[in-house]
């Protein structure tokens, strides 16, 4: 399961436009380091970030 | 043969002495050779030659042709991993692990994909990513990050319900040659969201157009 699809079981509200490029408040990036997907920036306005124990329990 | 040693060499003998040209030596000899405007007692130089080549003080006017021997950095660099699958809604990188060229070895394709070139100037920069997905992808980006922060965004396919597509970007950018450094970057929604790693479909090129 990627990142995106752990956020959006945890926050099921945020639809594609918060991630979308210039428009979205929510950057997800992945430097192709082998480290994987992470939360570049987190700006949403309600919706507050999922914290790493909650990502890491989606399964 | 005869052989002439002099400092100056005046050619021409009008009355108006911008009419005349001098070839000189300086007072002080400096490995270069003069050529100015006017009379050898005070000619106003115009170009000075050394064993280097020649410099030219004001315009140069060709009517023919001069061949241009540009040695500023070129590298095209490609994805050479066959399909590299990348996380939906997700900027990635993109892997360019494989060059074509890379005149001055400023492409890094080892571990940080990216162009830092040594030469400061306007670099002419292109970037073609070739995407798929095995499920409708429903938007596609490219873009140019320098030093890491976006820079300039190519093709934007939004809307679409296509399973692959080529996604390119285009810049003249200012790089200062010694920390400045360009990556390519692709974006993309959908299923099973991937690019093709191929010299053919998803590359990075760029070159120096002009130095500073």
């Amino acid at each position: 399961m990627t990142l995106y699809e752990k956020i959006k079981q945890l926050k099921p509200e945020l639809t594609d436009e918060d991630f979308a490029p210039s428009t979205g408040t929510i950057v997800l990036q992945n430097d192709s380091d082998g480290k994987g997907d992470y939360i570049r920036e987190w700006n949403h306005p309600t919706i507050t970030q999922p914290t790493n124990a909650e990502l890491n329990g989606v399964s | 043969m005869s052989t002439v040693k002099t400092k100056k060499v005046q050619l021409g003998t009008d009355a108006t002495a911008s009419n005349n040209f001098t070839i000189y030596q300086p007072a002080t000899p400096d490995g270069t050779l003069r050529i100015g405007v006017g009379n050898a007692d005070s000619p106003t130089e115009v170009a000075q030659v050394t064993s280097s080549g020649l410099s030219v003080t004001g315009n140069l006017s060709v009517t023919g042709n001069i061949p241009v021997q540009n040695t500023g950095p070129a590298f095209s660099a490609y994805a050479g991993s066959g399909n590299v699958s990348i996380s939906s809604n997700t900027w990635t990188k993109v892997a360019l692990n494989s060059e074509e060229f890379d005149t001055n070895n400023n492409f890094d394709s080892t571990t940080n994909y990216r162009f830092t070139p040594t030469v400061a100037g306007y670099y002419q920069i292109s970037g073609l990513i070739g995407t798929e997905g095995s499920g409708a992808t429903t938007r596609t980006l490219a873009m140019i990050r320098k030093n890491g922060g976006e820079f300039k965004f190519g093709d934007d396919l939004s809307g679409n319900t296509h399973t692959g597509s080529n996604v390119g970007v285009n810049a003249l950018i200012y790089m200062n040659g010694s920390t400045d450094y360009l990556e390519l970057w692709i974006y993309m929604t959908g299923t099973s969201t991937h690019y093709n790693g191929t010299l053919q479909r998803t590359y990075f090129q760029g070159t120096l157009a002009r130095a500073v």
